[in-house]
């Protein structure tokens, strides 16, 4: 045992002592927080953008506004939504936005006489009409292609789009420069089709006014959930998918562990045999004892990993409490505590261990092969698919978790780490989470003893990449190879 | 052979698929002994020393280390020094020789010490916090034996010791053995160079092809050749005739210098002083002697050619199952 805790703490001292360890520990909470805040980011770094409407009149040109004043009730109105999952009085303060929305008010104004207390950023007036600089689509090219400018209270800049709205019943024309950003075309599509459907009601005889009333008179719906006792309250609240939100992070957390410290082992032991130290050190510890050394060491790696995000992301959390709303704290506590469920956590850290043990031991094995990069290199392509794949079916499993498929994946021991967690607040059936841990377990047994066995042969007899693909190759028929 | 044997291999044979790497070799070490383990490259003497300290196992045959099988704790009283080398390269000298000492047993405290002690001694203290990385080859050379020195063991096992040492560092390192072996420890080292075996060993155990070819003190190796002593004559004598009724035959040599050389075969129990003698006696104008002294080199080269000889015409054994890998 002694060996065993010596071995692991050479190999983890080895590890934490590398400028990469330090690298990551910083930089992966960096990257995942700039790629999760990335799209917030991107819509409050949009830039203000200008367009025209070139028509007779401003018939067309009432429509686009009166379109992206929907757009921004319908951003406040999913803000009461939310509150409502949270256990708020839904009804009661969609009312009173709906009726100071009638009385002209602005979308943050009704939110604020609704009574929600922190509101969150409304899509701006990212796109401002402007008058046309130039009468037809060939004339506005330069002020489109950025070759002239018009005043804005930005500065000069060049004209996003500019919407030609023909007489007749032609196509109106979208024209810009930027085919990229779909988002005016597609507020132009739905206020044309307002336009149209106004036009036709007109025509018919039918007061447009009846839409809002049909609007108005719509009964909601209210999302209920089925519980084992009748009575209370049924309604679905952020209580209710809390579990669901600590599934899909654990098991983000856990795949992102698991594959940042995978890596070590494999290069770890691209050291060990490129420096020719394996038979001193066999002949100080047993194969078994160097094996569950190095898997403790990388273990502990990703337990300090553990401990210092999860620190980290504490301290920021209380840090930031003050900066955030009640409502963002009730939902993160929420998360929390449902990831603190036994019934939650205890699968996820038996997950972890042997999930863990599966691909650690695998990266080992496949590690005691190569003499150099180059050769690991070979073989990261596979690896590369066996690590990708959990990542696949676990994007499956969060949208659905019920889903057949996902049933079915779990019971394959490679992914049942990450597809039983996230299925954990399905509730499976307790036999069903047993056999799928114990499938685990055994899974975990065979890779690791199969795992000791190829690291045997490359440790001790120096097999390698090349040896393997000679035996492969063997199996071939027509591609026999005379050994020895 | 009483318990405490440091090393014996007992007709170990070791397969590598359809090549039979090592052919029912057996031999013992005994306590306080220095034997040189001698072979061309490629006789089988890394793969013996592998099974003698269950690197790997004997396909038939055993290994045992102090009257008993290779384990842990008979390994705690060796120190290994392989063929291939290699260290952690990020490690410290201090750092990588205490981690083996503490691996073979010692405490912390002592293996921390221990290691200053042999930096100290060996003047690399002044690298004992640099890097392996940033060492010269010869000075990591230098860390890995004290690593193996590092637990005092009972028996040094050193495979090629010698290989990429400088003449000062070889020197170096054969003052090392000596003083392991005056401290008490029993020394088995592999070598292809036959001058530090010749100057190091009490007894041999020599290897070709696989095959123990001889086993036994450095007198009793130098008695499987015939000896011989070289004699110059003058004004053309023919010492082959005049020897004729003598037991000593002579062959006359090209001539390499103005002399007219001689080789005279020694027959059991007679040396170059009684060739010359008889050489005298026969009225041969005697104008050179040089007695042909007795180097492990020709030893070497003549059983080993001998071995290779019959390996040649013996035919090819079946193969047992390799080991399972």
């Amino acid at each position: 045992m002694r060996n065993v805790f010596l071995v692991a703490r050479r190999d983890y001292l080895g590890y934490v002592t590398a400028w990469g360890f330090w690298l990551g520990l910083f930089l992966t909470p960096v990257l995942l927080g700039v790629f999760s805040l990335a799209p917030a980011l991107a819509a409050s770094t949009t830039p203000t953008r200008y367009y025209t409407v070139i028509e007779s009149g401003t018939e067309f040109a009432d429509a686009l506004n009166e379109e992206f004043g929907r757009t921004r009730i319908a951003a406040a109105r999913a803000q009461i939504t939310a509150l409502g999952m949270m256990g708020q009085d839904e009804a009661a303060m969609g009312a009173r936005f709906d009726d100071a929305i009638e009385g002209g008010a602005s979308p943050e104004a009704a939110l604020k006489a609704a009574g929600v207390q922190n509101i969150a950023a409304l899509p701006q007036a990212a796109y401002i009409p402007v008058p046309p600089p130039a009468q037809t689509a060939d004339a506005l090219r330069p002020w489109l292609m950025g070759e002239r400018f018009i005043e804005t209270p930005d500065g000069p800049l060049p004209l996003f789009a500019a919407i030609i709205v023909p007489e007749d019943d032609e196509p109106i024309e979208y024209w810009s420069e930027n085919i990229t950003s779909g988002e005016l075309k597609a507020i132009t599509g739905r206020a044309a089709r307002a336009l149209a459907q106004e036009r036709i009601f007109e025509a018919r005889g039918i007061d447009p006014s009846i839409l809002q009333t049909i609007a108005d008179t719509t009964r909601p719906i209210e999302e209920r959930r089925a519980r084992p006792t009748s009575g209370g309250d049924n309604r679905v609240t952020i209580a209710d998918r809390a579990p669901y939100f600590a599934a899909i992070g654990m098991a983000f957390v856990l795949w992102t562990l698991i594959f940042s410290v995978v890596n070590y082992l494999l290069m770890g032991t691209i050291e060990e045999r490129s420096n020719k130290i394996f038979d001193t050190l066999l002949t100080s510890v047993r194969l078994p004892q160097l094996l569950a050394g190095k898997l403790l060491a990388v273990l502990a790696v990703s337990l300090t990993l553990m401990t210092f995000w999860g620190v980290g992301g504490s301290l920021v959390s209380i840090w930031a409490s003050s900066a955030i709303s009640g409502e963002a704290a009730s939902t993160i506590s929420a998360v929390v505590g449902a990831a603190l469920k036994p019934a939650i956590v205890g699968p996820a850290l038996l997950s972890f261990v042997l999930g863990y043990l599966m691909y650690g031991s695998i990266f080992l094995a496949l590690g005691s092969l190569c003499d150099t990069i180059q050769e690991a290199q070979t073989l990261m392509t596979p690896l590369l698919v066996l690590l990708m794949s959990p990542l696949i079916m676990f994007m499956v499993a969060a949208n659905d978790p019920t889903s057949p498929i996902v049933q079915v994946m779990s019971w394959i021991p490679l992914l049942t780490p990450f597809l039983l967690i996230l299925r954990m607040p399905t509730e499976p059936a307790l036999w069903e989470v047993v056999a799928q841990l114990g499938m685990m377990a055994a899974a975990t047994a065979l890779i690791l003893w199969l795992a000791a066995k190829v690291y045997r042969a490359g440790a001790v007899h120096g097999t390698g990449v090349s040896d393997v693909a000679n035996w492969f190759k063997r199996l071939v028929p027509g591609k026999k190879k005379a050994s020895g | 052979m009483t318990a405490e044997t440091p090393l014996e291999l007992r007709n170990a044979t070791k397969w590598f698929g359809n090549f039979r790497a090592v052919d029912s070799l057996s031999f013992t070490v005994p306590q306080g002994s220095i034997i040189g383990f001698l072979g061309p490259n490629g006789a089988g003497k890394s793969t013996s020393l592998r099974m003698a300290l269950g690197v790997v196992s004997p396909d038939q045959g055993e290994a045992r280390l102090f009257g008993g099988p290779p384990d842990l704790k008979a390994l705690h009283r060796v120190g290994f020094l392989p063929e291939e080398r290699g260290l952690y390269k990020k490690m410290t000298p201090r750092g990588t020789i205490a981690y083996f000492a503490k691996l073979k047993g010692m405490s912390g405290a002592e293996a921390n010490s221990r290691a200053d002690e042999l930096l100290d001694m060996s003047g690399l203290e002044e690298f004992a916090r640099s890097r392996i990385s940033k060492l010269s080859k010869g000075m990591a050379q230098k860390v890995q034996i004290l690593s193996t020195l590092a637990h005092r063991p009972e028996l040094l096992i050193l495979d090629e010791p010698f290989s990429g040492l400088d003449p000062v560092n070889q020197q170096g390192l054969e003052d090392l053995i000596r003083e392991e072996h005056e401290r008490g420890a029993t020394i088995l080292f592999s070598t292809h160079v036959m001058e530090h075996a010749e100057r190091l060993c009490d007894s041999i155990v020599m290897m070709a092809r696989g095959k123990k070819v001889f086993d036994g003190t450095l007198d009793e190796a130098f008695k499987t050749l015939g000896r011989g002593a070289r004699i110059a004559v003058s004004d053309g004598f023919a010492l082959d005739s005049a020897l004729a009724s003598t037991p000593f035959s002579a062959v006359h040599e090209p001539m390499t210098d103005d002399q007219d050389w001689w080789r005279i075969t020694l027959p059991p129990g007679r040396d170059a002083q009684d060739a010359l003698r008889a050489a005298i006696e026969a009225g041969a104008p005697i104008a050179g002697f040089a007695p042909e002294e007795a180097r492990l080199r020709d030893v070497f080269v003549s059983l080993v050619s001998e071995a290779e000889a019959a390996e040649l015409e013996a035919p090819t054994p079946a193969p047992v199952p390799e080991e399972a890998a």
